[in-house]
């Protein structure tokens, strides 16, 4: 396991620049909760074929920051950006909410979960 | 002539579903031409959960009743997860009788996906065959656990229950009478002029799209690309047991299903070398500490590529627990192959992909 | 395709798969995984099992007339409640004493009904274990 740190602002470039789609599989976008205040987005990569290839790219950031959308590259990564909006109340470009949280229901339940 | 398009729900109670999906079909005529879904329907906070209220102890058995057709999957790529976190080794026997219930899980996995297919095709027959079937590995894994579903075979440090030979011996034979039953569902599923109307070169992915969407499991399988978590991964010995990987090129619903059946023969053969040469050994080792660190673990659940992140800090209340699950990351694939599809079809192709919604939503 | 047929009109004839329950029990294996018993003469009074039933089946709540047990300085009593057990088997492996205090059968437990006030009488002997152990770090600090 591979973790590289990547500034938000720069994600898309990094990412485009790194991602092709016949070596890599994108597995999935995580979201850490450090502490109150801050969030650990993850865009997380494993290569085909490989043994336990997997490599992380991560990014520290607060929870109002808007956190770029990588569905031109990877169109699969729609499903876990609406998951990132739902579980941590974060926004992400052109992602809307309600994968799962209805409005009476919850919300955020995941950030900060030390609560 | 205007071009209208009309809207047609699929869900969230349908009759050729299981769970609780809902599909938004825009359909130009008969066709397919837009695609919206919701898949929360059933979702419980599982992740939450496992930070808030268990220790880590017990979500092993949290995480298993997620779902119930891959429950095993669930348990045992947790409790890797939290054996890594903690720098424990397990001995080989223990990683055997893992590999062994997880290849019983995906058989009959399969098994209920080759049924609902063949049901949503409308062959009823087949579909009371195959569940009839279908009974035998489910008393096989009774044998095995203890229980039919929720096996709560795995826990940290080992498995709850030996195998004697007896048991073993009961198993083999029960596999071989499976086998001749599959070898009767590939004649009926490659040569049925019927089946073959509904499935050969309907709900295609190609491998470009495959790779474009991240297919994972049988669906990208069949579409020929080469992925497999069995293959990337080492903590369970599939290459010593005779591991293939079984790959498709048409990519439509009969080359899903003949990789299924591919992999249901691969897997029975794989459960047979496990019994045969099954190494002495203890079934538990304790283990001790707390885990600390982040790990990730993958594995191949019977719908594809399950992925779990633990992060632990050297207290009893985990991080953060995050699952990715198979269907979930699949949703995108699912909905652009629904595109320029007959809407009559839609049945058949999703079950197809076997969706399992409870751990989607989780 | 011809053999289907021949499979399908065949099915006609040969019996059903199905079993006529309940006229006619189903068939259980011998080690089924089935509720937990106890035997209060064994039991130490270490609480282990408590602590790691995952789901809380099992409690040990205070009582007026305690057991005889001399192990039992608390006054605890054993609670279990099979409704809620997922049978796992973890107490039985924490236990000190397995198979002498605590084990695992091979019984079913029955359907509860009503009347019988499962959840309530559970839930109000959750509340006596949580205000014991509340007065108890109380009294302490």
């Amino acid at each position: 396991m591979q973790k590289i740190e990547i500034k938000i602002t720069k994600v898309r470039e990094e990412i485009a620049s790194f991602y092709e789609p016949k070596v890599w599989h994108f597995l999935t976008l995580n979201g850490v909760a450090l502490d109150e205040e801050t969030l650990e987005v993850q865009w997380i990569f494993s290569r085909y074929e490989a043994l336990d290839d997997v490599v992380i790219y991560f990014s520290k950031i607060s929870y109002d920051t808007l956190i770029p959308s990588i569905v031109e590259l990877i169109p699969s990564a729609i499903i876990s950006q609406r998951e990132l909006v739902d579980m941590f109340g974060v926004p992400v470009e052109g992602t809307e909410k309600g994968l799962y949280l209805d409005e009476d229901s919850m919300q955020k339940p995941l950030a900060g979960c030390k609560l | 002539m205007s071009k209208k398009t009309i809207n047609i729900p699929l869900g969230s109670q349908h009759i050729s579903l299981l769970e609780p999906v809902r599909f938004k079909f825009e359909c130009e005529n008969e066709t397919i031409v837009g695609v919206d879904s919701d898949v929360g329907f059933v979702h419980r906070g599982v992740e939450r959960a496992c930070t808030t209220k268990f220790k880590y102890d017990a979500i092993g058995y949290v995480v298993a009743r997620i779902c119930g057709l891959c429950a095993i999957t669930h348990s045992l790529s947790y409790t890797v997860a939290i054996e890594k976190l903690m720098d424990a080794q397990v001995n080989s026997k223990i990683q055997y009788l893992r590999t062994l219930l997880l290849e019983l899980d995906r058989i009959h996995s399969h098994m209920l996906c080759l049924s609902h297919t063949a049901e949503s095709a409308g062959f009823e027959a087949m579909f009371m065959r195959i569940m009839g079937d279908r009974e035998d590995i489910m008393e096989i894994q009774e044998l095995l656990t203890g229980n039919r579903i929720q096996f709560d075979y795995i826990s940290i440090g080992g498995v709850n229950r030996d195998i004697d030979s007896q048991r073993a011996k009961e198993i083999t034979l029960r596999l071989r009478e499976l086998e001749k039953k599959i070898y009767g569902y590939i004649e009926e599923f490659e040569n049925n002029w019927s089946l073959s109307l509904k499935y050969k070169g309907i709900g295609r992915l190609s491998l470009d799209e495959a790779y474009k969407f991240n297919a994972i499991g049988p669906l990208a399988r069949a579409s020929g690309l080469a992925i497999d978590v069995r293959n990337e991964i080492d903590y369970l010995p599939y290459k010593e047991i005779g591991f293939e990987m079984q790959l498709h090129t048409d990519g439509d619903i009969h080359a899903r299903n003949s990789v299924r059946l591919a992999e249901i023969l691969n897997s029975i053969a794989m459960c047979r070398n496990i019994l045969e040469g099954l190494p002495d050994g203890d079934i538990f080792t304790k283990i001790k500490g707390k885990p600390t660190g982040e790990v990730l673990v993958r594995y191949e659940a019977p719908r594809g590529e399950l992925m779990y992140y633990v992060k632990g800090n050297k207290t009893a209340m985990l991080d953060r627990v995050r699952i990715k699950t198979p269907t979930f990351a699949s949703i995108p694939a699912f909905s652009h192959i629904f595109m320029g599809e007959n809407y009559a079809d839609a049945p058949a192709i999703l079950a197809s992909f076997d969706p399992c919604l409870s751990c989607t939503a989780k | 395709m011809l053999r289907s047929l021949y499979l399908a009109l065949k099915n006609l004839f040969s019996k059903p798969q199905t079993i006529d329950y309940p006229l006619t029990p189903i068939p259980k294996d011998k080690e089924y995984r089935g509720l937990i018993e106890y035997s209060e003469e064994d039991c130490i009074y270490c609480l282990k099992c408590e602590k790691a039933c995952p789901p809380g089946a099992i409690l040990f709540a205070p009582t007026p007339n305690p057991s005889e047990n001399e192990k039992n300085k608390k006054g605890l009593e054993y609670n279990y409640n099979p409704y809620l057990c997922i049978y796992c088997g973890e107490c039985v492996r924490a236990c000190p004493k397995p198979e002498e205090a605590l084990w695992q059968s091979n019984k079913k437990q029955e359907v509860a009904l009503k009347e019988q006030e499962v959840n309530e009488k559970w839930f109000a002997l959750e509340k006596k274990h949580q205000a014991f152990y509340q007065a108890k770090r109380e009294s302490k600090s």
